[in-house]
Parts: structure tokens; sequence; C-alpha cells
């Protein structure tokens, strides 16, 4: 049994995959958001094309597995197209944002048709435009809604992102995997993964609760 | 005439709500409409700022023709303003912002000028001191009185109630009433859909019985409420009373 002392030695890479988790899921939640707030929007719009492609790239990225985006985006498209190899990293980007982007945009619809009626109408017959009326008066309205799902499915994502490790990036996950390989002890190793995961979750269910009391 | 409606039919799929209204009504005259629920009464006020489509029949409101090819929507909602049963005031908003927004982001009005304007017409519903709160702490009868205040804002030619006072309670209503009774003074032209008979009788110039997607009988409110030619109108009159 290695002491905890000789442990130290192993938190470094450990440290290292956390950072990187932190960092590819900070940009796939921003990216994701926005592709949501879009996409969203969209869906809920009365345009019958803009709804259309909506529904068309939300029920598409949510009927398949992460893992197979990530997988796909990685082996598969650089054969499809030699322009579309990304590193690594960029795939995972690339791939947790459209993943976020499609169960966001369903949230932020959702926010959007929850906001009642009455509100459309009173600013339309203000004559408000319709970009007028989501920007001032629907959307503020529901993104209070749409925050606590929204915070739920980021909390969600730390966890979906630890699937990045089997492209290859050296997520905390793998940064986990590979140093059990080096110093045999996986419980105190995925001790400390677990917890480090922890550490980068949970500030996202304060910056909710925040925000919630802020928008209150 | 200010508003001119011919031949009126509405239908929600299968269901013909309005079966074709005629009416007129001149500048500066207050028009109240009563009937029972599901008479159309409403629907018949929604297709004057076409928040109701209609495809048969012709309205003009303040010189716009609703359904003609040029009309842009908006415009014609600058020109008329609209008070809901539910008020649907914007409960993000502090009651000075809810009045500002539509001037300023519609009929670009500076910051400066709107807020002076939206305090002119707080004071107007006598609500001065709830200029920088919140919806949320307001009683229904003052978040009306801040809904036609917003209304207002547009400086339109014409309002349109829906059933302004049905949702507030009876000690409320009056305060809502009041308001109302001073813009008609002040030559505004009114539609109201309306339960509240004694503000009828008081203040509308005439008055329309709506049944069944029709109008029954319309007169005066002496005419309307002391001698009801026709049977249904006189039904509804004699429950009330």
């Amino acid at each position: 049994m290695v002491g905890l002392m000789d442990f130290v030695q192993y938190l470094p890479p450990l440290l290292r995959g956390a950072g990187l988790t932190l960092v590819i899921c900070v940009a796939a939640g921003v990216l994701g958001s926005l592709i949501g707030v879009v996409f969203g929007t969209a869906k809920a719009s009365p345009c019958f094309i803009a709804r259309a492609i909506s529904s068309l790239y939300v029920n598409f990225i949510r009927g398949v597995p992460i893992l197979i985006i990530l997988l796909f985006t990685y082996f598969a498209l650089p054969l499809m197209l030699p322009a579309l190899t990304f590193s690594r990293g960029f795939t995972a980007v690339v791939g947790l944002s459209v993943y976020s982007g499609a169960y966001m945009a369903e949230i932020v619809r959702g926010g959007i048709q929850a906001v009642p009626k009455g509100q459309s109408e009173a600013a339309e017959a203000l004559g408000m435009h319709y970009f007028t009326r989501l920007r001032y008066v629907i959307f503020p309205q529901a993104m209070k809604i749409a925050v606590p799902p929204g915070i739920g499915f980021l909390i969600a994502l730390v966890k979906a992102s630890s699937l990045v490790s089997v492209i290859g990036f050296v997520d905390l996950t793998r940064a986990g995997r590979i140093v059990t390989t080096l110093n045999q002890e996986p419980l105190l190793t995925f001790l400390i993964v677990g917890a480090l995961y922890f550490v980068i979750s949970y500030p996202i269910s304060l910056l909710g609760t925040w925000y919630e009391r802020k928008l209150a | 005439m200010i508003i001119t409606v011919e031949g009126l039919h509405k239908s929600f799929g299968k269901l013909e709500v309005l079966k074709g209204i005629d009416c007129a009504v001149a500048e500066g005259e207050v028009l109240c409409v009563i009937g029972p629920s599901g008479s159309g009464k409403s629907t018949f006020l929604r297709c004057l700022n076409f928040l109701e489509s209609f495809k048969e029949g012709h309205v003009t409101i303040s010189g716009h023709n609703l359904t003609g090819a040029k009309t842009n929507l908006n415009a014609v909602r600058r020109d008329v303003g609209m008070v809901f049963q539910s008020f649907n005031v914007f409960p993000h908003m502090k009651v000075i912002d809810n009045i500002m927004l539509a001037p300023m982001k519609v009929g670009k009005v500076s910051r400066a000028d709107a807020r002076s304007r939206g305090m002119a017409l707080l004071e107007k519903v006598g609500l001065t001191n709830k200029a920088d709160v919140y919806p949320s702490t307001l009683s229904g009868g003052q978040m009306q009185r801040v809904a036609i205040a917003r209304a207002l804002a547009m400086e339109p030619t014409v309002m349109l109630f829906d059933e302004p006072t049905s949702a507030l309670d009876p000690e409320t209503v009056g305060d809502v009433l009041d308001v109302m009774k001073k813009l008609a003074e002040e030559g505004m032209t009114m539609v109201v859909v309306t339960h509240e008979m004694g503000f009828a009788r008081e203040v509308a110039d005439r008055v329309l019985f709506m049944d069944a997607g029709l109008i029954v009988e319309e007169g005066t409110p002496a005419q309307i409420f002391e001698s009801p030619q026709h049977a249904r109108t006189q039904a509804f009159l004699s429950k009330l009373l």
C-alpha cells in the first residue's frame, strides 16, 4: 500500500487533467448554451423553416450517444473530408458543444413556451416586433425559467465529459486511469478523481443559485 | 367613423365564433359590449387590433385597413391600445420601465421623454409613488392601472378594454373604473367589453348586446337597459338585476 506522501507525486498529472476537463467543460458549456439559445428560439418561433431545421438538429443529436458523436467526429469525419481532421482537444470541445446545444435548445424552448401567452400578446398589442418582444419581454422571463434545468444539464455535462477519454484526450478520467497503471492504487486515485470532479461541478450549482437569486 | 366593421366572420377551426358583425364607432365615442360568456365579445374586440386574425370581413380602425395588403400591423397597434383582463404587466421590470418600454423601443422616444411621459401617466392613474417598484408588490387594481398607463404611453387614438375589471375584487374595481371614466371624459375613443353594467350605463354612448356570435341589439344605455326590445336581451339583463 503506497503511503499518502508517496501519492503526492501523482497529483500534478491529476490536477492537469482536472484543469483540462474544466477548460473543455467551460468551452462546451458556453458554446452549447449559445447554440441552445439559437436553436431553442428557432424551435419556438412562428417560422416553419426555423422550427424544422431546429427539430432536425435536436432530434438527431439527442438520438445518438455522445460517445458515438465523439468517435465519429474524431475517426470518421477525417475519412469523409480530410479537411475535417481535428486535434483531440478540438474534437472534444466540438463534440461536447454539439451535444450540449441539442439539450440546451429544448431547455430554452421550454422556457420560452412557459412564459404566459398574455405577455407576448401585451407586447404585441403595444406594437412591438417579434424580435423586440422576444428580447425585452419574453427572453428575460424565459431565461429565469430555463436556468434551473440549464444548470442541471451543465452539471451532467461535467460528468459526460469523461467520455472524451475514449478518443485519447487526457482529461481527468484518462489521467486517473494512466495514474492507476503507474501506482496500482485504483481506490485512492479514483477517490481523488471523484473529489476533483465534485470540485468542478459544485460551483456550477452555486452559480445557478446565485443567478436565480439575482433574477428574483 | 374611426372604427368600421363590415361582415366580420371568425372561426376557430370548425367553430364559428363571429357570424357576421357590422359596427361603426365615431371618434370620441365610448362603446360598451355586453353579453353572456361565449358570445364572441372578446373575440370581436381582439379582431379590432388583429390579435385574432380573420379571413372574412372588413375592419378599418384609426385609418388602417386591417386586411389591407400594405398594412403594417405594428403600426396599427401603435394607434390602438389594449388593456387585458389578466393585466399582463411585465413582471421582470419596474412599473415605470413597463410604461417606458414601448415608447422607447417602438416609438423611438428618448429615455428622458419616455420617463416624463410615464410619470405623467402614472399621475393620471394615481400611482406616482409606485413608479420604481416591481409589479409583484402591487394589488390587482394597481396592476391594471399600470397596464392602462402602459397602453396610453403609446398615445393611441383608440383604447380597447377586454373585461378590464373581471379579475379584480370589488373594492379595487372602482379605482380602475374611475380611471376609465376620466379617459372617456377626455374624449378617448373606447371599446369596452365588460360585465360592469353600472359603468356601461353611466359612461357608454352606445351599448352593444352580443349573443352567439351576433349583435342582437344595440342602442343608447337608456334604450338597452330601460327598454330592451329583444327577448334575449331582456333575459340576459333580468339575470343581472
